[in-house]
């Protein structure tokens, strides 16, 4: 038995580190919420769909992606304008060739780390548009969504915030406070829920899910108990984000991480009981898938600011975001016809810009005015808006063209278990047996 | 309408970053800025009817 190395791992890495194997846990419960708001006939389709996802991302994100994401003052590509040089994307050596896994030295340890944590962000920013293309998105063009959106689109908006790209030079460059986006509300949540967006318009909505007129007729989730078992994963796995990204991005320092799972947990549950009580109050009995998405949300807008808000700040925070959540899902689905079965753009973009702003609304920092927070967090949710949206529903657009999203008439109609897996997830319970018959 | 919708939603971030660089005063900045906001907000509001009219599905 070898004894153990003279220089022990300090103890902010050393709590990065358990932090960042807590993250796997927020990509399974995510799994079980897109796959429990979903039809029982596409479960197994969505559960091997978040699978190929992770695998792809990890994958294309550390031999590509990793390079263009790169890290505070690494390599990047620069251009002059305005007086400004505007660092827009990462230029470290590609195939993860920074980060040093036997290094002795803490830069390479911190690299190694900061690998580690953007692959699993990666990941999870690629899950979410999975919940928004339920039952009706081809398993191919997933793969190859995914794999774009690990290799450039993730990266740049992940150089921009936390690879010392311009959102992160504000300060340097136009005397603001950096973007702060301490357990990825921008970067990865919101990312991932502008690209359901993109994913929800192409691929149109469900068979029947409207009228002629536009009525939506209600399509249930197929197991609840799976969505809030989900929850309960997610939020283990969101505290693992938050205390990871907050160390590694902000130099937060292991004295603020029971802060971090203390805002994490009350954020959560300001947005589930405000979803519980709007429910309740619009329909007379608490809804739970959206009371579901209450606390997702909740998580999801509550992580901008983990490392920097207090307690009640936390509170309104998540209040806020599960009040909003149940707003812009009733909105998506009945006003503008967006067919998102798992929430996920209110949930995520919704959520996610709302955390970016509350940032600047309720963040303590020790520098920089109030009116300057709020202008840089402003100047990030307008980049996500105005730059990333297009840029995203671009390359939707294009790889639709590639390979078309939308599985055929007869595919939605049967579901994607049979379509494309040739098996049902429940083969002994036979629900929808004159469904199954091929015509 | 889609494409005006993305067009607008450009223009409002190029607001934005024209605020920053032209910019010094915060007050005329954030005015600047809510101002780009608010074009991008109008374009995303065109590009989601644009879309909203396509959304039916098949039957």
């Amino acid at each position: 038995m070898s004894p153990l190395p003279p220089n022990p791992l300090p103890l902010d890495q050393l709590l990065c580190l358990f932090s960042i194997m807590l993250v796997p846990l927020a990509a399974a419960g995510l799994a079980l919420i897109h796959q429990g708001l979903g039809r029982s006939r596409s479960a197994a389709h969505s559960m091997l769909a978040t699978l190929c996802v992770l695998a792809i991302s990890a994958i294309v994100f550390v031999l590509i992606g990793a390079s263009w994401a790169g890290f505070a003052g690494g390599p990047a590509h620069t251009f002059a304008a305005g007086g400004v040089r505007w660092d827009w994307l990462g230029a470290a050596p590609a195939l993860a060739r920074t980060a040093h896994f036997d290094g002795p030295d803490a830069s390479g340890l911190s690299r190694s780390l900061l690998l580690c944590l953007e692959m699993f962000a990666a990941g999870l920013a690629a899950i979410i548009p999975l919940s928004a293309g339920t039952d009706r998105w081809r398993l191919g063009p997933i793969c190859l969504a995914s794999a774009v959106l690990a290799a450039f689109l993730f990266p740049l908006f992940a150089h921009w915030v936390w690879g010392g790209g311009w959102l992160a030079q504000l300060g340097a460059n136009f005397h603001l406070p950096p973007l702060v986006d301490a357990g990825g509300a921008g970067v990865v949540q919101a990312v991932g829920g502008l690209m359901a967006l993109s994913v929800a318009w192409i691929t149109g909505p469900r068979r029947g899910k409207y009228s002629d007129d536009g009525v939506a007729a209600a399509i249930p989730g197929h197991n609840i108990v799976l969505v809030m078992f989900g929850c309960l994963l997610a939020l283990v796995g969101w505290i693992g984000f938050d205390a990871a990204a907050s160390l590694l991005f902000y130099a937060a320092g292991p004295q603020k991480i029971a802060g971090v799972i203390v805002n994490a947990m009350l954020s959560a549950s300001a947005g589930l009981l405000a979803a519980v009580v709007v429910t309740r109050a619009r329909y007379r009995k608490p809804d739970a898938s959206i009371s579901a998405n209450g606390w997702i949300a909740g998580l999801v807008a509550g992580s901008a600011a983990c490392a920097f808000v207090s307690p009640v700040a936390a509170i309104d925070t998540g209040l806020a975001a599960g009040v909003l959540v149940t707003y812009m899902v009733e909105i998506f689905e009945l006003h503008l016809l967006v067919d998102d079965p798992g929430g996920a753009v209110s949930v995520h973009a919704g959520a996610g810009l709302w955390g970016l702003l509350a940032v600047g609304l309720f963040g303590r920092f020790p520098d920089g005015s109030r009116g300057g927070h709020l202008l840089a967090q402003l100047v990030g949710i307008a980049a996500l808006i105005g730059f990333m949206l297009p840029l995203i529903h671009a390359a939707n657009l294009l790889l639709n063209r590639l390979m078309p999203y939308r599985v055929d008439g007869d595919g939605d109609w049967q579901g994607m278990d049979i379509r494309e897996l040739g098996a049902g997830a429940y083969p002994e319970f036979v629900v929808h047996a004159d469904e199954f018959v091929p015509r | 309408m889609r494409l005006v919708g993305c067009l607008l939603l450009l223009s409002g971030f190029a607001l934005v970053l024209a605020a920053l660089v032209l910019l010094t005063a915060l007050s005329q900045r954030s005015a600047f800025a809510v101002a780009g906001f608010a074009v991008e907000l109008l374009g995303l509001g065109l590009l989601t009817q644009g879309y909203k009219s396509l959304q039916k599905g098949p039957q």
